[in-house]
């Protein structure tokens, strides 16, 4: 199958159904699977972003004044835009690979494994959108409350902003999936690749580096320009370059590694 | 005349430059049952994984009702059931929707699926089940929701996979009747089991798989003839003369020479029996037609993992 029809596939129904299967079983408990993960992200925002902003002088962001609780908002959103999609690609979708079988089930049907690789990537980002969703109902809260200072209609755009994003993060999660030997070795993906890369990200705190090099290697991070992207919606109603950052860097990611996980995930399963 | 659904020749597959599967040819028609039989190791689990399209073959081509399966995959795929040994089920969702689930990865879509999913649910004796998870099924209940899910979009072929293993004699009965009444309907059917009496009894056709080759085919009888010959002679561990008529039996060519729990079991031919007879009438031994059994030890033997 060349490159082309591979990325094309995204658009198969064979894609979809996988995309549906996985739709119905979060159904069937969706209260287990959206609240607790759910919560991590709230928590953050009481902890880090309530707590740290009385500590916190208001600072300069594009030239108008905000607190650290708005600032972070922004970065939690960019947070579950990246984490929800990743963990789910990687553990779910491992569960699904190897211990249920379900791969392998679906794979006797007419469905093909670049539509089961497709069907996971968009439910994964899926389900990044309703985490991101939570996540900005509690900003919008807060907002209420008086504790950030953002506009809220812009917290609408937030769940497809990260659905962009969340289908780079979970191609590149499925490229490990693909290959760990077992589930305790998904540690390195997490540890050694998703956290550190989710803090160096302006989620938490800016960075901005004077070296050329890390400012092109931040260009291409999905997860620093969603970071941007929502900070810019939510407190000046402009996104700035981010939107054009985020869709670049995310087709950048989704590329290769839809690429390279179809390849890799078809060695694993299919053994060829 | 009956018509042939699956046709393959010389279907080859290596791994590592070792030839797994070695130009082998096979037919299952409509309504009749193919079975493989081979030692652990023989290649019948590749053979089945390029037939329905996990594995692509290295060389051969694979025909279903005419056409090619590498050039028609998607439109042939629709009318194949695979029910693979591994238990691929949802147990996150209930038994019912385990069929409507699969059903939904064919297109043309199934005919109304509600009607032929009731069908399947009341026909494979699921139906009390229907709105509880397969966790609640036992062995031989999981193994005939995979039947039924396998064919829940009306397959013109289905492949089991060891459809049997680890149930008990009870559950392997009904599995068994499930298996004759689809072949009944028309279905064709390819079947791998270690169960010899499963062979023997579900298969019209066998193929014996050997490291990689098909060594013999056609009516299970008419394979256990070709490979072991006419009868099976079983020397007791007690019998003095044990080792002199193994060697005896070696000296005119048994090869097949097998101990099972003491007692020599021994493939010969007409010949040999009489010859046997005459100069051992006084030893204790028995003698028999040979079965699936004795060809599978046979098989097992040449392979180095039976001893």
């Amino acid at each position: 199958m060349s490159a082309l029809r591979l990325l094309l596939a995204a658009g198969d129904w064979r894609s979809w159904a996988v995309f549906r299967r996985n739709t119905l079983v979060f159904a069937r408990h969706w209260r287990t699977a959206v609240i607790p993960p759910a919560m991590e992200p709230v928590i953050f925002f009481l902890a880090f972003g309530l707590g740290f902003s009385g500590f916190i002088d208001d600072f300069a962001y594009r030239g108008i004044d905000i607190n650290y609780a708005t600032y972070v908002a922004a970065g939690l959103i960019a947070y579950t835009g990246f984490g929800t999609p990743y963990y789910e690609a990687l553990y779910s979708a491992y569960f699904r690979m190897f211990y249920q079988k379900t791969w392998d089930g679906i794979l006797s049907t007419q469905v093909e494994l670049p539509n089961v690789v497709w069907g996971e990537i968009l439910w994964a980002a899926a389900r990044g959108m309703v985490n991101i969703s939570i996540v900005a109902l509690t900003v919008a809260v807060f907002g209420a409350m008086g504790l950030v200072d953002v506009r809220p209609q812009f917290l609408l755009f937030m769940p497809f902003l990260g659905f962009i994003a969340g289908c780079a993060f979970a191609s590149f999660a499925l490229i490990f999936t693909a290959i760990v030997p077992a589930i305790d070795h998904m540690n390195y993906p997490v540890f050694l690749i998703g956290w550190p890369l989710s803090l160096v990200s302006n989620t938490f705190f800016p960075i901005e580096p004077e070296s050329p090099a890390l400012w092109a290697l931040m260009q291409l991070n999905p997860i620093y320009h969603l970071a941007e992207c929502a900070r810019g919606l939510l407190v000046l109603g402009d996104p700035g370059p981010h939107l054009l950052g985020l869709v670049g860097s995310s087709v950048i990611w989704l590329v290769p590694s839809t690429l390279l996980a179809v390849r890799l995930t078809r060695r694993r399963v299919l053994g060829h | 005349m009956t018509t042939a659904i699956l046709e393959a020749r010389g279907l080859t597959k290596r791994y590592d430059g070792r030839a797994v599967v070695d130009q082998l040819d096979l037919t299952c028609t409509q309504g009749s049952v193919l079975g493989l039989l081979g030692a652990n190791g023989a290649g019948k689990t590749t053979t089945l994984r390029m037939l329905y399209g996990f594995v692509p073959p290295d060389a051969g081509v694979i025909n279903y009702a005419g056409r090619r399966f590498d050039q028609h995959r998607s439109e042939v795929k629709r009318g194949i059931g695979v029910c693979t040994q591994d238990d691929s089920l949802e147990y996150d969702l209930t038994v019912e929707q385990n069929l409507l689930v699969y059903a939904s990865y064919f297109r043309p879509r199934v005919d109304n699926l509600e009607r032929r999913v009731a069908e399947l649910l009341e026909r494979f004796g699921l139906a009390p089940y229907a709105r509880q998870s397969p966790q609640v099924l036992s062995g031989g209940f999981v193994r005939r929701l995979l039947i039924a899910r396998s064919i829940v979009h009306t397959p013109t072929i289905l492949f089991l996979d060891e459809p049997t293993t680890g149930l008990d004699p009870s559950a392997r009965l009904d599995v068994w009747e499930l298996i004759d009444s689809l072949r009944a309907e028309g279905l064709a059917i390819v079947l791998t089991t270690h169960y010899m009496d499963e062979a023997e009894r579900l298969s019209d056709d066998l193929l014996v798989i050997h490291e990689g080759r098909g060594i013999a085919r056609g009516e299970p009888h008419r394979v256990i003839d070709d490979v072991l010959g006419d009868h099976v002679v079983i020397v007791p561990r007690n019998e003095p003369a044990r080792e002199e008529i193994a060697a005896w039996l070696r000296s005119r060519g048994a090869h097949e020479v097998a101990t099972v729990l003491g007692e020599l079991r021994v493939p010969v031919s007409k010949e040999d029996l009489v010859a046997l007879t005459a100069r051992y009438a006084d030893a204790t031994w028995q003698v028999r037609p040979p079965n699936l059994d004795d060809l599978f030890i046979a098989l097992a033997r040449r392979n180095g993992r039976f001893e």
